[in-house]
């Protein structure tokens, strides 16, 4: 993809994930009045006291450090929800919770921004963090399942924990995928074109694609 | 496969091969130490593998298995793969072995490298994401260039996670807080 910082790894850095999850839309009460702004990915505003609107997540963060607005916490940051997420992920080995995409990076751009918007920050926090590394640790030991290339599967991996597997699991199935097909193709091509090989001397290279 | 400008590539085809000469060869010094600069039919040599690999295609040697695929490597890789020195037996050990194979005609060779690769993989993901790297130094002695690859990439995308989590807008957030002190007085 275009734009990360190492293109030969096919890695975004965390901050890059970050940036990418800064679009996620979220809800603000502004305690200013300002004129609708017309961005290329959509019109947001009016903005009035104490009328909720939505925002993308950077122009929250934006707004809040300029002390001109209170973020709403997401539906899915509620004490009540991340228990339940933490229950179902060590309940079940295999299946990974319903959580938003970037749930890794928006709720610590809201710690790191927004802490005193949050109810039961601290007990938030530290669900979060439980719960990132269950899955953490449940994502490993589903890659240690690999034995051979098949088409992985594993669904509502967030961003985040894509992006920590991806260089290892890219290169674990290139491997795989190696060493699974023992170059079948390339065997025939090089027995075939082996006395012609001889006889005529092609360059090598082309032989052995 | 045959990546002409990657460096474990030409690497890879640096690791030397068993030959036996066909055809008598003169004009050639295989072996510094012999006295003619001749090497006869059926004189055993190695071959680095780039070499061997053209000469075979002429047909002038055959190539017999070379040592680090041999039964007694088999044997250990059997018992416990994860544990085997592959890194001095040859450093491109699995990409030298998908070459070799189709040469020797021995298709036992693939079927190793995909049994030793397999659990050596599941060794290498325990190892990169959870043991420190003090307790995994030790461990990567024995790993192949190849393998020694997928776990650094495991390994640095770990750590610049961990990094990220921890770091980087902690300074920012004390200005902030700074600033909002400001506001309120």
């Amino acid at each position: 993809m275009a734009g990360q910082s190492d293109p030969h790894i096919s890695l975004f850095s965390a901050e890059e994930v970050e940036f990418m999850a800064e679009d996620e839309l979220i809800e603000i009460v502004p305690n200013m009045r300002m004129d609708p702004l017309n961005f290329i990915c959509g019109d947001f505003g009016p903005f009035l006291p104490q009328i909720a609107s939505q925002v993308p997540l950077w122009l929250a963060v934006a707004l809040k450090k300029r002390g001109k607005c209170a973020i709403r916490p997401p539906q899915w940051m509620s004490v009540e929800n991340l228990t339940r997420v933490l229950e179902g992920e060590r309940e079940s080995q295999g299946a990974f919770q319903v959580l938003p995409f970037h749930y890794v990076e928006i709720s610590r751009l809201l710690f790191d921004h927004a802490r005193e918007d949050i109810p039961d920050m601290y007990m938030v926090r530290s669900l979060i963090e439980d719960i990132r590394d269950v899955r953490i640790h449940k994502v490993e030991t589903s890659l240690e399942k690999f034995s051979g290339t098949s088409a992985v599967k594993i669904p509502n991996l967030s961003a985040m924990e894509v992006n920590i597997i991806r260089p290892f699991v890219g290169r674990a199935l290139q491997a795989f995928y190696k060493h699974d097909n023992p170059e079948k193709i390339p065997d025939v091509d090089r027995a075939s074109s082996a006395q012609t090989r001889a006889a005529n001397n092609e360059p090598r290279r082309q032989l052995r694609r | 496969m045959a990546n002409y400008y990657n460096i474990d590539d030409i690497l890879a085809e640096e690791e030397f091969v068993p030959v036996v000469f066909h055809k008598a060869a003169n004009g050639v010094i295989i072996d510094p130490s012999s006295e003619t600069n001749s090497v006869e039919q059926g004189a055993k040599v190695e071959l680095p593998l780039w070499l061997a690999q053209d000469l075979y295609l002429r047909q002038a040697i055959s190539i017999s298995v070379p040592a680090c695929f041999n039964q007694r490597t088999r044997l250990e890789i059997q018992a416990d793969a994860a544990c085997v020195d592959l890194k001095s037996r040859s450093p491109y050990f699995y990409e030298f072995g998908c070459k070799i194979a189709p040469l020797v005609g021995d298709k036992t060779i693939e079927i190793l490298l995909l049994s030793a690769f397999k659990i050596r993989y599941k060794e290498i993901l325990t190892k990169a994401y959870t043991a420190a790297y003090t307790t995994a130094s030790k461990f990567l002695t024995l790993l192949t260039k190849e393998e020694s690859n997928l776990y650094e990439a495991a390994q640095v995308s770990m750590s610049a996670f961990k990094k990220w989590r921890m770091g980087g807008p902690r300074l920012q957030r004390a200005s902030v807080l700074g600033r909002k002190r400001r506001s309120f007085e």
